[in-house]
């Protein structure tokens, strides 16, 4: 929102007050000044001049050679526009002026103007168009004043600029504020000035009101209050220089002299305005009400035709309706340059019906983002009155006697009692009820001892915020200033043992990143292709910023890739990556919130060479047994002991694909990736990647490891070779050997897997070291034997393994 | 005889002090010790020497073999040794074999420095869903339906029949649900993956995290808020970083505050980083809306509490210097490397 710190000044006496101090005080109470601009600064080096020669450029057909009359002064400048004239009045900018749009520049960066030479002739400043002084969207021709516009003024003057601008970034509560008004308040309570409000005194001349028009309240839940004048016999024109820079300069469009003075009050005061052609309105009486089951449709001024529903209030009149209450008006009673009697709405709405309509419709303005924070409901008379002077002032017309004022009750201040103990403890403060009296008294809110403990508070009607006990001590704070209450920490240092139980993440985070592992944050939103290419159960946006991100992950995997493929754009070829992050699937059981099910995820990523950059090893390429080292290592220092790979078909996502199992959980997945999956990504070199479901993983690592007696007897490692068929599973002999070395088993690890030449075509060898122990003595020969010989008949029973040779 | 095993001796002891290589080692041994070597042949003579002379010269021969054989086998060893000393010395300029070096995301970095500052004063860590209810990220939050502070936070809307889900747009939610979950006193943090529907550029992403803060117990004052930030901004900016709190709104706090620490790259004299303003905002915080504990189950009248909540990327882009909030997403390894 635009503030003028001239209007300001109409309400609070600024004498001595800088921009800087207005804006620093503000902030620091709660009122956020983003930025303050000083018009006399930004047009420093602007003029008016006058046209008096425009001759053809002897190079150049588009350019004229202007003589420009500054006051006295004359100037040479090449001009462009196809619209100057001798004769015009224009806006002249001197050299050394800073120029604040380049009209040249895509971005319309500001430049400073220069002493320049334009195809050998010279030119001493710019005549400038309405873009490049920032007045306007026009870009077409150079601005042209009235011919009465004073030779020589400087533009701000001229303009009425010499004024400065503030950028207020109001919080949504603070709906008071909405006007300069309401920053003039905060101001005289921050500088400690009197707010002066004059009152207005209107020469009422016409006849009575209530034989002219009429109001009836149908929906008073909707409509608290509805107030209106009738101003005859006006014309209806162009708004005066003063009232259209007032407006403009704040960002609003000037219109004519009667929507300009309704929304002139409107920014003064803070009550929307509507002003209605009465001639437009059948039966000239104002119904406030719900719509008919027939009234589906309506068409607002800005041309657009709009649905409407039932629980929308409407402005209707005999017949029809006329305005969306609160929102905007209609075609069918709009002000129009024939029109000559008026009606003024002034009135008050619920904020939540307007905040309905408002969003229903996808049409927010001045009026409804007002309404829908609330505007005092003691405001409706004091800005009709306003209106109703400004109106008569710029568009003549007799005023008629009287106001009507449908209201559905009386607006009194409230009443709400404020402990001065309670004040104390939520602030942390030792304030006495004189001080915290003081602070409220400056914002109007009216004090009374109740007892010497108790305030009763009388808030005024334009603080609809503040209803409880509680809002009244922030605005004590707000007032006394954060920066006055002293900082404490007395907290205890007492751990809240109940939220110790993070999960593993943290943790193995610095695992992996040992590991060699480079951790990565990807975006959870996704391309619903995406998404569904890993299941069907995935989560939808139902109004995404756009359709590459319209669903929720449902693998980590996509995200690996995009990062893949973006540092293989930078020519790097190697990588380990991991990431601890949640995927989001619809379940058919129903979870915490809804039946979203969202798993915390770990997934890991290699590709490339397993050994970079190395002097004297040969660069091998990452393969499915790297993947598999990287989860097992990941599985042993979690402590889990108890875990399978399963190999599966997945010919879509995964080559080489395995299932792993922890307890017999099925926990995750992990293979190469595949072509296809690859190829979305343009990656051209071999991804292995797993995904672990950290949910179930940690859950299991809480424990803390009891200690264990160290053994007191030997452990005998024994080496066994068996030949066996090539397509015998490596896996299934580990599992047999360790079967039946049974509670002698302390471990088992493959050292040589070999085909080729000495072993016959068709077989492989493959040697095991297994590890054997017990804890009840030292194991003998004996013990050892009878394990071969176990371990030849049933290896060789169940795969027809033949042991090759035995050392130990 | 005699005279042969003497001229042999002195022979082999001569040439034994020559050997300097192995291989003038393995030829001494193949000249006087092997099979067919010097002293073998002398042995072989013995069979035609007097039956009564024999045993005296037999053990001459004996002798002058073990001799030779103990005195090779030192010469041999020493020769070895200075070979294998040679032959060990390498090039040390040689660089080690390279390895993947890992690390953690800047983000999580700079989460991880949040956390410990809060666990350090007594701070658990809890932790809630990413798709929320209406319920829990606004309703209870004090964001009535209809009301204008729901614009606050631009929403994205999850599809379903069942009921009004969101991404939840703060961290906040997981305070109702901690609230409900347990009786007071509680004292939390909460870091997690908050979502808002802005379009993507250099200082906004669709989501971000958050580190939220809450804590309730009897007689918590704002005076304790502002002490708590106080302290976690000086150990997190630096002990001599300068605080400014600025009142502000939010519907679940009461009174509420936004919090600046002074720009620590100009020093608070003004510059684009701070947009000439000399301050940085970095959190907001407040008292507990009353409403909120009616919702909990709260007794408002028994205990008050403060909550804050920060953005993890607001305080990585400050901390490290960056400039646009997307670098933290596109996981180039040139940038993560840096941290
Ligand atoms: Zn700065």
């Amino acid at each position: 929102m635009k503030i003028s710190r001239n209007w300001l000044e109409q309400f609070v006496d600024l004498t001595g007050i800088s921009d800087q101090d207005i804006a620093s005080r503000l902030t620091m109470l709660g009122i956020e000044i983003e930025s303050f601009e000083n018009f006399s600064e930004k047009y420093k080096g602007f003029v008016v001049g006058s046209v008096l020669e425009a001759e053809k450029h002897p190079k150049a057909d588009k350019l004229r050679l202007c003589k420009v009359d500054i006051g006295g002064e004359i100037k040479s400048i090449i001009c462009g526009a196809p619209n100057v004239a001798v004769g015009q009045r224009v806006p002249v900018g001197l050299i050394g002026a800073l120029v604040p749009h380049d009209q040249h520049d895509p971005e319309g960066k500001p430049f400073k103007l220069t002493r320049a030479k334009i195809r050998g002739v010279e030119s001493e400043g710019m005549i400038c168009s309405a873009y490049e002084l920032d007045l306007g969207d026009d870009k077409d021709g150079i601005m042209v004043f009235e011919a009465a516009a004073p030779l020589g003024k400087s533009l701000a003057e001229y303009l009425e600029l010499n004024d400065t601008i503030l950028e207020v970034s109001l919080t949504p509560n603070r709906a008071d504020c909405l006007s300069h008004l309401g920053i003039a308040r905060e101001i005289s309570s921050a500088f400690s000035k009197k707010l002066a409000i004059k009152k207005q005194s209107l020469s009422e001349s016409g006849d009575s009101i209530t034989g002219i028009a009429k109001v009836e309240v149908i929906a008073p839940d909707l409509c608290p209050r509805y107030s209106a004048r009738v101003i005859k016999g006006i014309k209806v024109g162009t708004s005066p220089q003063w009232l259209k820079n007032a407006v403009e300069k704040v960002g609003m469009r000037s219109i004519n002299n009667v929507v300009d003075a309704t929304n002139y009050v409107m920014l003064e005061l803070g009550q929307p305005l509507h002003a209605f052609d009465l001639s437009l309105i059948k039966g000239k009486k104002i119904i406030v009400r719900r719509p008919l089951n027939s009234e589906t449709k309506f068409t607002t001024l800005d041309g657009k035709e709009r649905t409407i529903g039932p629980d929308m209030l409407m402005i209707c009149d005999k017949e029809k309706i006329v305005a969306i209450a609160g929102v905007m008006g209609g075609m069918n009673s709009e002000i129009n340059s024939e029109t000559a009697d008026v009606l003024i709405e002034s009135a008050n709405f619920s904020p939540s019906s307007i905040r309905k309509t408002s969003k229903t419709l996808g049409l927010s303005t001045e009026a409804s983002y007002r309404f829908e924070r609330g505007v005092d409901p003691n405001l409706t008379l004091a800005a009709l009155d306003r209106v109703t002077q400004i109106i008569t002032e710029t568009a003549g017309g007799k005023i008629a006697n009287g106001v009507i004022d449908a209201a559905a009750k009386k607006f009194a201040p409230q009443k709400i009692e404020l402990r001065v103990e309670q004040v104390n403890r939520l602030l942390g403060t030792r304030l006495a009820a004189g001080e915290i009296k003081r602070q409220l008294d400056s914002i109007e809110i009216r004090c009374e001892k109740k007892s010497e403990t108790v305030l009763t508070c009388s808030v005024p009607t334009f603080r609809g915020d503040i209803e409880r006990e509680v809002d009244l001590i922030e605005e004590v704070a707000r007032v006394y200033g954060y920066e006055k209450i002293e900082d404490s920490l007395q907290t205890k240092l007492a751990f809240d043992t109940r939220f110790n139980e993070t999960d593993a993440t943290d943790e193995l985070k610095d695992f992996l990143a040992g590991a060699g592992f480079t951790e990565i944050v990807t975006n959870s939103l996704q391309l619903t292709n995406v998404a569904s290419f890993h299941t069907d159960n995935f989560v939808t946006i139902a109004n995404p910023i756009s359709e590459d991100m319209a669903a929720m992950r449902t693998s980590l995997l996509p995200g690996a890739l995009q990062t893949i493929k973006l540092n293989l754009s930078h020519g790097l070829k190697n990588m380990k990556l991991f990431e601890i992050g949640r995927k989001y699937l619809l379940s058919d059981k129903s979870q915490t919130v809804g039946n979203f099910s969202e798993r915390n995820t770990i997934s890991l990523s290699i590709t490339g060479s397993a050994d970079p950059l190395s002097y004297d090893r040969k660069e091998s390429e990452f393969d499915i047994f790297d993947l598999k080292s990287e989860i097992e290592r990941l599985l042993r220092h979690l402590k889990l002991d108890n875990w399978d790979f399963i190999s599966y078909d997945n010919d879509k996502e995964y080559k080489q694909s395995l299932k792993l199992f922890v307890n017999g959980i099925e926990v995750g997945i992990a293979g190469r990736v595949s072509e296809m999956a690859l190829e979305n990504f343009s990656i051209e070199q071999s991804v292995y990647f797993a995904e672990i479901d950290l949910s179930e993983i940690a859950s299991t690592k809480k424990k803390i490891n009891r200690y264990q007696p160290l053994p007191k007897f030997p452990f005998a490692s024994i080496d066994l070779a068996f030949i066996v068929n090539l397509d015998t599973p490596v896996g299934s002999l580990m599992k047999s050997l360790k079967s039946i070395a049974g509670n002698l088993f302390r471990d088992i690890s493959v050292f040589d897997i070999y085909f080729g030449e000495g072993i016959p075509e068709g077989k492989k060898s493959v040697a095991f070291s297994v590890v054997l122990g017990s804890d009840e003595r030292t194991l003998n020969d004996g013990d050892i034997a009878r394990f071969i010989d176990n371990a030849e008949s049933k290896l060789g029973k169940e795969f027809s393994a033949v042991l090759r040779k035995q050392k130990s | 005889m005699l005279g042969e095993i003497e001229k042999l001796k002195a022979e082999a002891t001569a040439s034994l002090n020559q050997i300097r290589t192995s291989d003038d080692a393995e030829n001494f041994r193949l000249k006087y010790l092997s099979r067919k070597g010097s002293l073998a042949q002398l042995f072989e003579k013995l069979k035609d020497v007097p039956k009564d002379e024999k045993p005296a010269i037999g053990k001459l021969l004996n002798e002058l073999r073990n001799a030779l054989e103990s005195e090779f086998e030192s010469v041999r060893k020493k020769v070895e040794a200075e070979k294998s000393r040679q032959s060990s010395k390498v090039d040390l300029s040689i660089p080690g074999r390279r390895r993947y070096v890992g690390r953690k995301h800047p983000l999580t970095q700079t989460a991880d420095e949040i956390k410990r500052i809060f666990i350090s004063i007594g701070f658990g860590i809890a932790d809630g869903p990413e798709i929320e209810d209406d319920y829990h990220n606004f309703e209870a939050l004090n964001f009535p339906p209809d009301h204008p502070a729901r614009d606050m936070q631009d929403t994205f809307f999850v599809k379903s029949e069942t009921g009004k889900y969101v991404l939840r747009t703060h961290t906040s939610p997981v305070q109702i649900r901690v609230m409900e979950n347990n009786k007071p006193p509680v004292r939390v943090i909460i870091p997690g993956r908050v979502y808002r529907n802005e379009a993507v550029s250099a200082r906004s992403y669709c989501l971000f995290h958050q580190v939220e803060g809450l804590y309730v117990d009897k007689n918590v004052s704002l005076a304790e808020l502002k002490g708590t930030i106080s302290f976690f901004a000086k150990e997190f900016f630096g002990s001599d970083v300068k605080l400014r709190f600025r009142p502000s709104y939010f519907p679940f706090t009461e009174p509420s505050a936004e919090v600046d620490v002074s720009c620590f790259i100009c020093g608070g004299k003004g510059c684009r980083i701070c947009k000439y303003s000399g301050w940085l905002e970095v959190l907001g915080c407040g008292m507990v809306d009353p409403n909120v504990y009616k919702f909990v189950g709260y007794d408002e009248n028994e205990v008050s509490g403060y909550a804050f909540g920060m953005g993890i990327e607001r305080l990585a882009l400050l901390r490290y210097g960056i400039d646009d909030i997307r670098l933290f997403f596109e996981n180039d390894l040139r940038f993560l490397n840096q941290f």
